[in-house]
């Protein structure tokens, strides 16, 4: 009996791997929950970061009255309290958050669109292109990061655009080098030869039938990349070659608060808890997400 | 090496074993890996020249201050041969390097090789010590982990393994600082004693800032060991045979598949090398640790091109012969890789 032709092209296109296989089934609740949860603390986070402030009246990050400073938590009109110098502290985490949030978006945008290219490109050509390409992803993965980072913010000044530019060194070569292993799986598979066969366009291959492929690998790569770059953008804030102050940020708020560590403990630790709690939850999204599309 | 070996194979101290070694396969793929990564070092060192160049403002006026006239900045570069083009001055500083002398710092009169040499090893024992905790902690609790997939230890491991990958040294940094330094003055929250100086004070100093390096770590090589070592129970013929022959399911988790996850192990230790050495800067700038990463912070605001070149050559280095270092350890823990090896 011979094969319907449709089958050998269709075929499995990702081979149940053997984790996968020898996890039993949880629940439907539970699989959802461990997107549901953590998405639903982003979405509300997000929500109080971007649209809150604009539907309801916040009090200003910056520009507080000087006779209202260190006031303790819950206290009238300051949830969270106030700074040293008078600053609403919960406006100040909720600015700080859309800080946060823009530079983990823009960074890993930024990465899976060059570095997915690159790396896409790179393993579908071969040759020398993927020589040349992955040599130099190579170079900037040897690099020390940081200095490239840090030689940047230094020099450009302090500001969001050039801390966005500056992390997405971190980004493209990782993203880079998850899409070329990814294409590399994709390249030989009965449905993309067919289609090359066939006298499909390269770049008709390569939007087609590539992209639409390797997406699920590179959207959970990205939310714990996006983790990753909100840890390092608080770090520049930290090292002070970040967001400047007074523009509120995590990251400086914590470096601020340091100075007051052993009197005012909670300026480091409450925009501590917020980082902590958004890392955590694109983690778990990312992870939850992971084993739900079975990508490794 | 393989010559001496071959002509002289009477006089080679190690005998038939030594010769075996020379001509194996396996070095050769190593040899073949360690010139192709030539280039990638070599790009590392022109990236940072170019970046350090393409920077607003450079040594001379960067280590006279503001308050320097025009004239005094002209007079110090030159000093300094900042007026030379730029690829002469990196011609120069390669062909230094090649030859084992990597300059003499812009800031001070020491030369790069000594700084290096100051800085270097408290950087290493830092990461040293943070890798040990690391291991010591994150394979035992990878292995009862995964002895009881989903029972309560695993569980309660997954959960912290989770929540200590996501938060930030910094904030870890200040939380340990606060707890142990302030609350209970156990560990100083600054500060650094030379292993000169008794190893016990300087092991006390170094205690938080390993904490800091390890605990993201342990949660990372905790998840990616138990998984492993999970998919080697399940899915691989060595196991069932060792179960067939009755050994017990602790010692074929412990002797058989954990020996085999360990390459696995290696290799994102091997990967995760040049990311612990990026750590390392901030965590020396919190606790004021005269490593590596700080004298590099001061060396790039200080445009002081010597020096950065020197770190990021090291760095590069590192990372380079780490990973070379995991492929050969692959043929020490797997026969099969040393086996198809030797065959081809």
């Amino acid at each position: 009996m011979s094969v319907p032709a449709a089958d050998l092209i269709i075929g499995p296109l990702e081979p149940v791997t053997a984790e996968a296989a020898a996890r039993p089934q949880a629940r439907g609740w539970l699989r959802s929950a461990e997107i549901v949860i953590p998405g639903g603390i982003l979405l509300v986070l997000l929500f109080f970061c971007f649209i809150w402030p604009l539907v309801y009246q916040v009090p200003k990050p910056v520009g507080g009255s000087l006779l209202t400073t260190n006031l303790p938590l819950w206290s009238p009109g300051h949830i969270l309290g106030t700074d040293m110098v008078g600053d609403d502290v919960m406006s100040r985490i909720l600015y700080g958050g859309r800080v946060s949030f823009e530079v983990a978006a823009a960074v890993q945008v930024i990465g899976l669109v060059i570095g997915g290219l690159i790396g896409m490109v790179a393993a579908y050509r071969g040759g020398w292109v993927e020589a040349v390409l992955m040599r130099v992803v190579d170079v900037f993965i040897a690099f020390p990061s940081l200095v490239l980072v840090l030689a940047i913010a230094d020099s450009l000044g302090p500001s969001e655009m050039h801390v966005i530019w500056a992390l997405s060194a971190f980004s493209i070569p990782a993203f880079a080098r998850v899409a070329r292993a990814a294409t590399l799986r994709l390249r030989d598979q009965p449905f993309v030869v067919a289609a090359r066969l066939a006298g499909t366009r390269t770049w008709r291959i390569m939007a087609g039938h590539l992209v639409p492929n390797m997406m699920p690998q590179l959207v959970t790569f990205g939310m714990l990349g996006a983790g990753i770059t909100i840890i390092l953008e608080g770090a520049l804030d930290f090292l002070g070659y970040g967001i400047p102050p007074p523009t509120a940020s995590w990251g400086n708020m914590i470096a601020t608060g340091e100075s007051f560590i052993s009197v005012y403990p909670r300026y480091v630790i409450v925009p501590s808890i917020f980082l902590l709690v958004t890392v955590l939850c694109l983690n778990l999204l990312g992870d939850g997400l992971r084993s739900r599309w079975g990508v490794r | 090496m393989s010559t001496s070996v071959s002509v002289q194979p009477a006089r080679w101290p190690g005998g038939a074993h030594a010769r075996r070694l020379a001509t194996s396969p396996a070095l050769r793929v190593a040899a073949r890996r360690l010139l192709s990564a030539i280039p990638v070092v070599w790009g590392v060192t022109l990236l940072t020249f170019l970046i350090l160049n393409a920077l607003p403002g450079d040594a001379a006026s960067a280590l006279l201050g503001i308050n320097a006239t025009p004239a005094e900045v002209r007079e110090f570069s030159i000093k300094l041969h900042l007026n030379e083009p730029l690829w002469s001055r990196y011609g120069h500083w390669l062909g230094g390097a090649l030859t084992g002398n990597l300059g003499t710092s812009l800031a001070s009169p020491q030369s790069v090789a000594s700084i290096l040499g100051q800085r270097l090893p408290v950087t290493l024992e830092l990461v040293i010590y943070a890798l040990v905790m690391t291991l010591v902690v994150s394979v035992p609790l990878a292995v009862l982990s995964a002895r009881r997939p989903r029972g309560i230890i695993d569980r309660l491991s997954m959960v912290g393994s989770m929540a200590s990958i996501s938060i930030a040294p910094y904030v870890l940094a200040l939380l340990l600082v606060i707890v142990f330094a302030v609350h209970w003055s156990v560990f100083p929250a600054i500060g650094y004693q030379p292993v000169s100086q008794g190893l016990g004070g300087n092991l006390r100093d170094m205690t938080l800032p390993s904490i800091v390096l390890a605990l993201p770590l342990i949660g990372f090589y905790t998840r990616f060991l138990r998984a492993d070592l999970l998919e080697q129970m399940q899915s691989e013929d060595y196991i069932v045979t060792a179960r067939a022959k009755g050994v017990s399911e602790w010692r074929v988790l412990t002797r058989h598949a954990l020996r085999n996850s360990f390459i696995g192990l290696l290799t994102v230790i091997g990967l995760n090398l040049a990311t612990l050495i990026g750590a390392t800067v901030i965590i020396e700038q919190i606790f004021s640790l005269p490593g590596i990463g700080y004298e590099l912070l001061q060396a790039i605001s200080n445009r002081d091109v010597p020096v950065v070149e020197g770190i990021v050559l090291v760095f590069g280095t590192v990372v380079v012969l780490a990973n070379l270092a995991t492929d050969l350890l692959y043929s020490v823990f797997d026969p099969r890789i040393r086996h198809v090896r030797a065959r081809s």
